[in-house]
């Protein structure tokens, strides 16, 4: 098998990418001839396209700018759009690519403003996590003493969800999740662009990553303590009800954490939190 | 509600609530219409008299009819069909780049819900307000079976019949799959795959009455039919002591 491989193995890898060089300004395709070896991922093929400097018609061109940092699928920096998929630069294999066709596409993630290149900015991502208190309520220098006891049918229930690398590529694939891109104005500060953007994406849904926080944190022993201002936010504007059930989320996730029960179970959550702030207040 | 600046902070605070409205509505009290709608109308499978004594029986609500369907069918109807454009405006289908079963399913559901409005306008238009302009005759509920037989007779109209009664039952089926999860009924994977048979399983016995009914309507003699509606009606009549003696026809 492996000698079947090596004997057909091309010389060079033809790929596309989708480049843009600053925010906001036109994006325009630009075409590579990467010399192949055996073994490659998309980050090796974005470094040889680093060290070529020429695009394919033997033109110099700067290198085309990403993101990335462990190489492992574990830190969720290098997502992009590989032949139209979403998924991990470091993890999607050229070998695998070429048998989905004779090039290989590369385009920034469509549902996060460009910075550069292949480079998106993902604050809304980060945004999301925030608005659902995605952590443990521990702030203080005092000793908390032994935590609660988790059992281990809980902890197994638990772990696939804590799993999650904020990569987006959940959110890349969802259709109800829409891009939101704002753009700083001349005579605004910094903090005050924030803040608008902040309260624009505050209107947007939280997405699928941050309902399934939510829903690890609520069955936390110490995070369930918030459990209501959890439910709070997922019940306003931009909440669970923006689902549309279309599961890419999980069809997507390169971590397969089962996304899609954590939105059903944040979709009874919400049915019971509904009724108690109906009847309980 | 004058106040421009107020109605969309109105929506997005109560969002939540519009928006699982907007999913019960789906079920109840639109989607049990429906249900009553198609096993109803397939009932002319058996015969236009049982046909019309179904219809007689809706109709016996007199003059509290048009009440009960303005509130329970129209209104409802109307809110769905709103709040659910909303819905389609605000997404981005993306089945060419994944296409996997549960998003085609997003798509369609979209789509049928689109084609299911556009129809069910059409189909009340037709038989119910105007009649003649919309391509056929206005139900009669007195002939119930002939007059409904009479408008489905050109094939178009009963092609075009065929297409909303298939995407109307698909809407409603697969809405029940998604409602089940909305509301958080099923969560696991493995429950929402036996949800999905449950949905199939409605899909096909809904969407086999709904076509017997379309299938039977025209297969209906209208003449033989409009003699038994006849008889039907002098009977009525004559039970209700306005009409001792049946006129002659």
């Amino acid at each position: 098998m492996i000698q079947l491989v090596e004997s057909s193995a091309p010389r060079s890898v033809r790929v596309r990418v989708l480049r843009q060089d600053a925010p906001g300004e036109e994006s325009y395709w630009q075409h590579f001839d990467v010399p192949y070896e055996p073994n490659m991922n998309v980050i090796s093929v974005l470094q040889k396209i680093a060290a070529l400097a020429h695009a394919e018609d033997g033109q110099p061109v700067p290198p085309v700018a990403w993101d990335c940092s462990c190489l492992e699928e574990v830190c969720g920096s290098c997502t992009m759009l590989i032949n139209g998929r979403t998924r991990m630069a470091c993890s999607a294999l050229v070998d695998n690519l070429l048998d989905e066709g004779d090039e290989i596409e590369l385009r920034p993630m469509t549902k996060f403003p460009v910075v550069r290149d292949l480079c998106v900015d993902r604050s809304r991502l980060f945004r999301s996590l925030e608005r659902v208190k995605a952590w443990v309520p521990v702030d203080g220098s005092y000793d908390h003493g032994p935590g609660p006891r988790v059992s281990p049918e809980e902890q197994e229930d638990a772990y696939p969800l804590a799993t999650c690398i904020s990569c987006g590529c959940c959110l890349e694939a969802c259709p109800q999740f829409t891009k939101i891109e704002m753009v700083r104005r001349d005579d605004e500060s910094q903090e005050a662009f924030e803040q608008r953007r902040r309260e624009a994406f505050d209107e947007g849904f939280v997405g699928p990553h941050a309902v399934s926080q939510a829903m690890l944190f609520n069955a936390h022993p110490i995070g369930k303590m918030i459990a209501d201002e959890r439910m709070e936010s997922l019940t306003s504007q931009g909440g669970i009800q923006m689902c549309g059930n279309a599961q890419n989320c999980v069809a997507v996730c390169p971590k397969h954490i089962p996304l899609t029960r954590s939105i059903a179970r944040a979709g009874r959550a919400a049915t019971v939190w509904a009724i108690k702030k109906l009847f309980d207040r | 509600m004058s106040d421009r600046e107020s109605s969309p902070s109105f929506l997005a605070r109560h969002q939540f609530l519009i928006y699982r409205l907007f999913s019960l509505s789906g079920l109840i009290p639109v989607g049990a219409f429906l249900v009553v709608h198609l096993l109803t109308n397939a009932s002319v499978l058996a015969g236009p008299g049982s046909f019309q004594s179904r219809v007689d029986l809706i109709h016996s609500l007199g003059p509290l009819l048009v009440p009960i369907e303005w509130a329970f069918i129209f209104l409802p109807m109307l809110f769905h069909a709103t709040v659910g454009f909303i819905i389609i405006a605000n997404g981005m289908p993306n089945v060419g780049s994944y296409p996997y079963v549960s998003n085609v399913r997003y798509t369609l559901q979209r789509a049928t819900g689109m084609i299911a409005f556009a129809f069910i306008v059409w189909h009340v238009l037709q038989l119910h307000w105007l009649g003649t302009p919309f391509g056929g005759g206005k139900f009669d509920p007195h002939h119930a079976s002939s007059s409904a037989a009479t408008a489905l007779q050109p094939m178009i109209v009963a092609i075009l019949y065929g297409i909303g009664i298939l995407s109307t039952v698909f809407h409603f089926a697969n809405g029940l799959w998604t409602l089940g999860i909305t509301w958080g009924l099923w969560t696991s994977p493995a429950a929402m795959r036996r949800a999905s048979w449950i949905s199939v399983a409605v899909g096909v016995v809904l969407g086999g009455a709904g076509l017997g009914a379309l299938a039977g309507m025209r297969a209906v003699d209208i003449a033989e039919a409009r003699a038994i509606e006849t008889r039907m009606d002098d009977v009525k009549k004559m039970l209700e002591g306005k009409d001792t003696i049946p006129e002659e026809k």
